[in-house]
């Protein structure tokens, strides 16, 4: 009986402390940090994102072109910068992730790059002879300006990883202003022609409105 | 009140608040947080207050990139509750076990009209079977993660109850299924007709949640006793009250007990009791 309380009161005490460890992420020899450690990252690659294959669901892809940003807020500023020189195509992604590792080679191939998936990548890439800023987001390692640029471009609410944004410029009632689409996991498809083609058409709409489009579109 | 009551209200009290997380406009913003549930749950729900304790561990050794943190994290919240309880909270909180609880009577009734059902628990391999669940939870939530990157949760049938249906019934038209969706549809119906025939069968072979608390039941400070000296071994308790299984005059801290007291209050002699430390 005696032995069974000292093995249950010193396990408790070493969950305890390594419970407190993870979350506050203290030690003897430093200050209780501001943040919750590991709370807030199982709260955000969690929680707060759609696991589409725990759903075993692809989202249907909508490739029409919108004005208004999912979440209401402003296009940030890196976007409206690069608008003057031509569309954008950002892939967010996530560490664990199969869609976002099956979609990876097809991304890397459209566009001739090469990169880890740890990586946040930005380069201006030369598509069929035209300029498109191609950006590579793993929300893992993000900034705090790309990971806010996550919801504002999640046109469907989906709230899940892979996602796929063309933003380009377009003529809205007088003004040309910037819009965007956005695709979701394996795009609701079967093969890996089928998403690249896909995903090709989606650039092409891009450049093709940026094309149209540019020469009244103003950076504020 | 009478101890099967409180499990009731304790069950329906842990449902609603694993299910805090959705949202009415204006009304009530959801509950979103970052623990992970203690029992068998998923974070897909539209309304799931917090995460599944196994997706956190197949993303912490996805690929063998070993990530510590979401590793021992749902470790160390599943050993708390072990170390009190053992797997009390599969009988008086999990909502799989509430749904088997409901389903349970379905397989009581097919057990005492079909003798075939009857004899499903019956077979001398059936206790060999239990150990399916430490092979599910080694093998699909552990292995074959850093293998081949292929997850539980990719086929997990409770996915599917909360995740797949409650999302496909209120965003039609929006999804399509991906290549695992008619693997795991497959693996709901067998489970749907696993609980229907067998009494609490998730719990018993499968779950791998269960089995990460199984062992706790061995040192955990609440358990189930029987007073073997007073008892008659007239098994009602095992043969007529557990939903286990369990060989209840003979059990000695049996990883298989969910201490849901149905052995207790069966029993006319009074000598099974819960028990501290």
């Amino acid at each position: 009986m005696q032995k069974m309380l000292v093995a249950q009161v010193a396990l408790l005490v070493l969950i305890a402390v390594g419970f407190g460890e993870l979350v506050f992420e203290f030690s003897v020899y430093e200050e209780l940090t501001s943040d919750f450690g590991v709370y807030d990252d199982i709260h955000d690659a969690i929680v707060s994102t759609l696991c589409l294959s725990c759903i075993k669901l692809d989202p249907v892809s909508r490739l029409d072109f919108v004005f208004e940003t999912a979440n209401g807020e402003d296009h940030p500023e890196f976007v409206l910068e690069n608008l003057t020189k031509g569309p954008l195509f950002i892939e967010y992604r996530s560490d664990v992730c199969k869609a976002c590792d099956d979609m990876a080679p097809i991304i890397k191939d459209i566009f001739k790059l090469s990169f880890e998936k740890e990586e946040t990548l930005y380069e201006l890439v030369n598509y069929n002879g035209s300029d498109v800023h191609f950006y590579h987001i793993n929300l893992d390692h993000a900034s705090k300006i790309q990971w806010d640029s996550w919801p504002i471009y999640d046109k469907d609410h989906i709230k899940g990883v892979p996602m796929f944004v063309v933003i380009t410029v377009k003529y809205n009632r007088g003004i040309i202003e910037p819009c965007y689409t956005a695709a979701y996991g394996t795009l609701g498809l079967d093969t890996d022609e089928e998403r690249r083609n896909l995903i090709t058409d989606m650039i092409d709409d891009g450049i093709g409105l940026h094309e149209d489009n540019h020469a009244g579109y103003k950076y504020p | 009140m009478n101890l099967r009551f409180k499990r009731l209200i304790s069950q329906v009290i842990f449902f609603l608040s694993t299910n805090l997380g959705f949202r009415l406009e204006g009304v009530f913003p959801g509950l979103k947080t970052g623990f992970c549930y203690p029992f068998f749950y998923c974070h897909a729900c539209p309304a799931a207050t917090s995460a599944c304790p196994l997706r956190s561990i197949e993303i912490g050794v996805y690929r063998g990139n070993f990530n510590w943190k979401f590793i021992l994290y749902p470790i160390l919240i599943i050993g708390f509750v072990g170390v009190i309880s053992g797997r009390a909270v599969c009988g008086w909180a999990c909502p799989i076990g509430l749904l088997q609880r409901a389903t349970g009577k379905v397989a009581i009734k097919l057990k005492k009209k079909y003798p075939f059902v009857k004899k499903l628990g019956q077979y001398r391999i059936e206790p060999y079977l239990r150990y399916i669940k430490y092979v599910a939870f080694i093998g699909l939530v552990v292995v074959t993660p850093i293998l081949i990157g292929f997850m539980f949760t990719d086929i997990c049938p409770i996915g599917y109850l909360v995740g797949t249906i409650p999302i496909s019934i209120l965003n039609p038209g929006e999804f399509t299924p991906n290549e695992f969706f008619y693997i795991a549809m497959g693996v709901f119906i067998l489970f749907l007709i696993l609980i229907f025939t067998v009494e609490r069968g998730w719990c018993r072979y499968f779950c791998p949640i269960g089995a990460m608390l199984a062992p706790f039941n061995k040192i955990s400070i609440l358990h189930v006793s029987v007073d073997k000296e007073e008892c008659v071994h007239c098994n009602i308790c095992s043969n007529e009250a557990c939903p286990m299984g369990i060989d209840v005059p003979n059990m000695e801290r049996d990883p298989e007990c969910i201490l849901c007291g149905k052995c207790i209050e069966a029993c006319p002699r009074n000598v099974i009791k819960f028990e501290r430390t």
